[in-house]
């Protein structure tokens, strides 16, 4: 466990050092596309180790993790893209992503086929989310960006990551219970 | 010292001695005043006084002073606790209250010291004044009780410190007595540092003191000086008389220097040597007051705030915040434990083992200690209500009785904090729209005294809060038509008592017609359901139309740490609280054929059972043999089958986050001794699930408009 965490305080000096407008993302695979993620919100990547279910949760919730005492819910983001369920390799990684969750600070994992490099990306390098066309909802894509002719998508992780939406969708479709509860009372 | 700190403790202080206040003048209505009661409000004020000073909130001294008046009247006999005087104080109480809370806030403080209570005060105040002229009848009446302030001149033997006798242990133990208005030391003894003799006294103090001990008693506190040193000590009002004999031994500096002291007290040591009281006493009360203004920041500043502590040390204050991250390491350390002793079964060492256990056993001592140290008596919210019950029923023109029970029940302090608002809700409620007038009482052949109930227990591991009234009840056909005209239920629904009595938790929800002052807009009662689902309590109302409701909030007892019974299920791991398991059975092969639900016979009971395999949708493969464990909640009784039974487990809850907020049937989760989450099954919303899942197969031919999820079984 604890491959390879990032420290966040020196990489933000680091981009500082080199450019104003220029950011850095981390890219990772993920059924057999490149997404990058700002590595501002990242707090580190993990190896995937065994995760505990939670009963009556919609799939893309694959589970929960212990990190330091901490109990983390895991997002299996493929399935949240609605393609198949991501399967567990030698490169499968946790990324640990720090989430604002109206006044609070959550951590929560995305599962991942394997996680590739930081890239610095220029501001003027980044083009505007397309409007159909990209496979994944486009909310959830906050740019397009040019790396080597080819284009990463940059992920709007509030978006993607939103509690609240999570939440109201186990609600309406995971949870049986929590739906009988709710029409109940 | 942080000055902030310091002011914080103070704060907190006064919120105490308010309350103490409060208290008090509650229970004086009810009983006869005693003494102490009397001297414990005069206490209040006072000491408030003199902390307010030190901080500089001469707006709250001012106040408390005039307040402080009234009650050292009280306390000496020259004004009974009539109902008005307690209501003022209590009006006055409030006063306090709020120029506390805004103590940062000068310009508003100013302007709430142009209250008409001051004047009140000083109605109260006037009378007897005019009866007793200040000063005199102390002077005529020297054994009368009551404050009264003496004159001390302690010339310190040079001996005394030699003898082992230590003249500030005097002054200490001075202040148990009364109170120090005015302190002049006499330094002229001191003599040039190559003569001093550390070893040597040379001290003389002359004093103005405050208290309601006999002469007799303050000669005494001197009695192992008395001998060598001249300690004179004597009513103010015959300071004069006493002067010759005070500077006997003097020399001429010392003379001088006595003379200046005791000018600087207000004292005259060239007034007529008659007993002539009047005119000196009254310079020495006016000095006295002048100067108690001025020494409460220094002397009762220091002194009032630890006598009462000396008393009252039972207690320490503690910062929650610390409290917390304690209880958090404690739970950390739980989990190490349990995982040290884990490693040690499986090393198989004996004596390993052994050591582990015996470190379990410590842990369990500790963690049980430190939870309860945040278990506080749920009386101390409980002790809010006589006041809100006196002043609500006054205000609405009833005649309520306010009882009190079980407040020595404790549960965590982070909940009795968060359940103050709600029960005030329900107890609002219950007297403004519960208890009907007298002249309906009467017309119902009730006595026209209305009750309200407070009640608090323990039962299985969770705490139940009532609360009743001997009211109107609950009308089922007006709320089901509330309802109804709120779009909040479908027009022909049938449904339970008790989900109909749910309906007045929905919001925007009253059935009162009038909106009063007190209870009715439609916020609230939703308010005071989600705050008590918040706790991961459960509310329900029973009632009864002509005899009353009663509403029963159930609350775990604590938030941090629960003794869990870990099983098995598959390859999850679940832990479901000790406090609901009855017993463990092993499962009859044949019991469960195929279906979630069915029943066993234990000891000719029929125990209903439910599969958590099926029932939470694991898709895990069946285990040869299984078990029941026998789980109870409140009046029902269930077999949760799971395969492995894996025995007691200390668990902290570590909370499942936002994300997870609609699942009930798990309260949370918890990390085991391998490092893996394991799920807490919250056994109550588990039977519930499971009642309400079956109420609906077997109604599954009808339809039910009003369930949007009908199709239980897939």
């Amino acid at each position: 466990m604890g491959a390879l965490t990032i420290r966040r305080g020196r990489e933000a000096a680091l981009v500082e050092e080199v450019h104003e407008d220029v950011l850095q993302y981390l890219t990772f695979q993920l059924s057999g596309e490149t997404y990058a993620i700002g590595i501002l919100s990242i707090k580190e990547i993990l190896e995937y180790t065994t995760l505990t279910q939670v009963p009556l949760m919609p799939a893309f919730i694959r589970g929960v993790m212990n990190l330091r005492g901490a109990v983390v819910p895991v997002i299996d983001l493929a399935v949240r893209f609605g393609r198949h369920e991501t399967g567990v390799s030698r490169r499968t990684c946790v990324v640990i992503i720090e989430v604002a969750n109206e006044e609070m600070q959550q951590y929560i994992g995305i599962l991942v086929d394997a996680v590739h490099e930081v890239l610095a990306i220029r501001a003027a390098d980044i083009e505007p989310p397309p409007q159909f066309g990209s496979r994944i909802r486009v909310d959830f894509i906050s740019g397009m960006a040019r790396v080597d002719n080819r284009f990463v998508v940059l992920l709007d992780v509030e978006k993607v990551l939103s509690v609240e939406e999570m939440a109201t969708l186990s609600a309406m479709n995971g949870g049986e219970v929590a739906d009988l509860r709710e029409a109940e009372v | 010292m942080n000055l902030d700190a310091a002011k914080q403790t103070f704060l907190e202080e006064a919120r105490e001695l308010l309350e103490d206040m409060e208290r008090i003048l509650l229970d004086v209505e009810a009983t006869d005043t005693t003494d102490e009661q009397l001297n414990a409000l005069f206490r209040a004020m006072h000491t408030i006084k003199g902390s307010a000073g030190l901080f500089g909130m001469d707006e709250i001294v001012h106040f408390t002073h005039e307040a402080e008046n009234v009650v050292d009247l009280l306390r000496s006999g020259h004004l009974a606790l009539s109902e008005d005087l307690s209501g003022l104080l209590l009006r006055c109480h409030d006063h306090v209250k709020a120029m506390l809370a805004v103590v940062d806030d000068k310009a508003t403080q100013q302007e709430m010291l142009q209250t008409s209570l001051l004047d009140e005060l000083r109605h109260y105040a006037q009378p007897a004044a005019v009866d007793e002229p200040a000063g005199s009848s102390q002077a005529s009446a020297p054994e009368q009780g009551g404050l009264r302030d003496w004159v001390m001149s302690l010339r310190f033997n040079e001996d005394v410190l030699r003898n082992g006798m230590d003249p500030s242990a005097f002054f200490r133990y001075l202040r148990l007595l009364g109170e120090f208005l005015v302190v002049q030391p006499v330094l002229c003894r001191l003599p040039q540092a190559e003569r001093f003799d550390p070893e040597s006294c040379y001290l003389r103090f002359e004093l103005l003191f405050s208290s309601d001990a006999s002469q007799q008693m303050l000669l005494d506190v001197f009695e192992f000086v008395r001998e060598d040193s001249q300690i004179h000590i004597f009513p103010v009002g015959e300071a004069a008389a006493h002067w010759p004999q005070l500077i006997a031994d003097a020399d001429e500096a010392e003379q001088a220097a006595v003379r200046q002291a005791w000018l600087a007290l207000g004292l005259d040591p060239d007034a007529t040597a008659e007993p002539e009281p009047a005119p000196p006493a009254k310079a020495a009360d006016k000095a006295s007051d002048k100067a108690s203004e001025k020494a409460d920041k220094p002397a009762t500043g220091a002194a009032e705030a630890k006598p009462p502590r000396a008393s009252e040390s039972r207690f320490i204050k503690v910062e929650a915040a610390k409290l917390d991250s304690l209880i958090n390491l404690i739970g950390e350390l739980v989990i190490a434990g349990a995982a040290a002793n884990l490693m040690a079964r499986r090393s198989a060492q004996s004596a390993l083992v052994e050591s582990t256990i015996a470190i379990a056993n410590l842990i369990e001592q500790i963690r049980a200690g430190t939870l309860s140290m945040r278990m506080v008596q749920i009386g101390e919210i409980f002790s809010r209500f006589p006041r809100v019950v006196r002043d609500v029923s006054k205000e609405l023109g009833k005649s309520i009785q306010l009882n009190v029970s079980g407040a020595d029940t404790e549960l965590d302090k982070s909940m009795v904090d968060k359940l103050g608002d709600p029960l005030m809700h329900i107890v609002r409620n219950a007297m403004d729209h519960g208890i009907e007038s007298s002249e309906a009482r009467l017309a119902a052949g009730k006595p026209a005294e209305g009750n309200v109930w407070l009640n608090a227990y323990h039962e299985s591991g969770s705490v139940v809060i009532e609360v009743a009234d001997d009211g109107a009840g609950l009308r089922k056909d007006k709320i089901l038509a509330k309802a109804v005209a709120n779009g909040l239920v479908p027009a022909d629904s049938v449904l339970p008592d008790g989900d109909i009595y749910k309906l007045i938790f929905e919001p925007g929800f009253s059935t009162a017609e009038q909106v009063t002052n007190i209870s009715g807009r439609g916020v609230g009662m939703d308010v005071v359901r989600r705050s008590i689902e918040q706790l991961r309590g459960t509310i329900d109302i029973d009632s009864a139309v002509g005899e009353g409701t009663t509403f029963r909030i159930r609350l775990p007892l604590t938030l941090a740490i629960i003794d869990g019974f870990l099983v098995s299920v598959g390859n999850a791991t679940f832990v479901i609280p000790l406090e609901t398991v009855i017993e463990c059975i092993e499962l009859p092969p044949d019991a469960l054929q195929g279906d979630a639900h069915n029943c066993l016979n234990l000891r000719g009971e029929v125990l209903p059972l439910l599969g958590l395999n099926r029932f939470l949708e694991l898709g895990q493969p069946h285990a040869k043999r299984q078990n029941v464990v026998v789980v109870r909640y409140g009046d029902s009784k269930a077999g949760l089958v799971v395969d492995e039974l894996l025995g007691e487990f200390q668990t902290v809850i570590k909370p499942l986050g936002n994300l997870f907020r609609h699942l009930r049937a798990i309260s949370g989760s918890t990390i085991l001794g391998s490092g893996e989450v394991a799920l807490i099954l919250d056994v109550p919303s588990l039977i519930h699930f499971a009642t309400s899942q079956e109420a609906e197969r077997f109604a599954s031919h009808a339809e039910h408009a009003q369930q949007r999820g009908g199709h239980g079984n897939h």
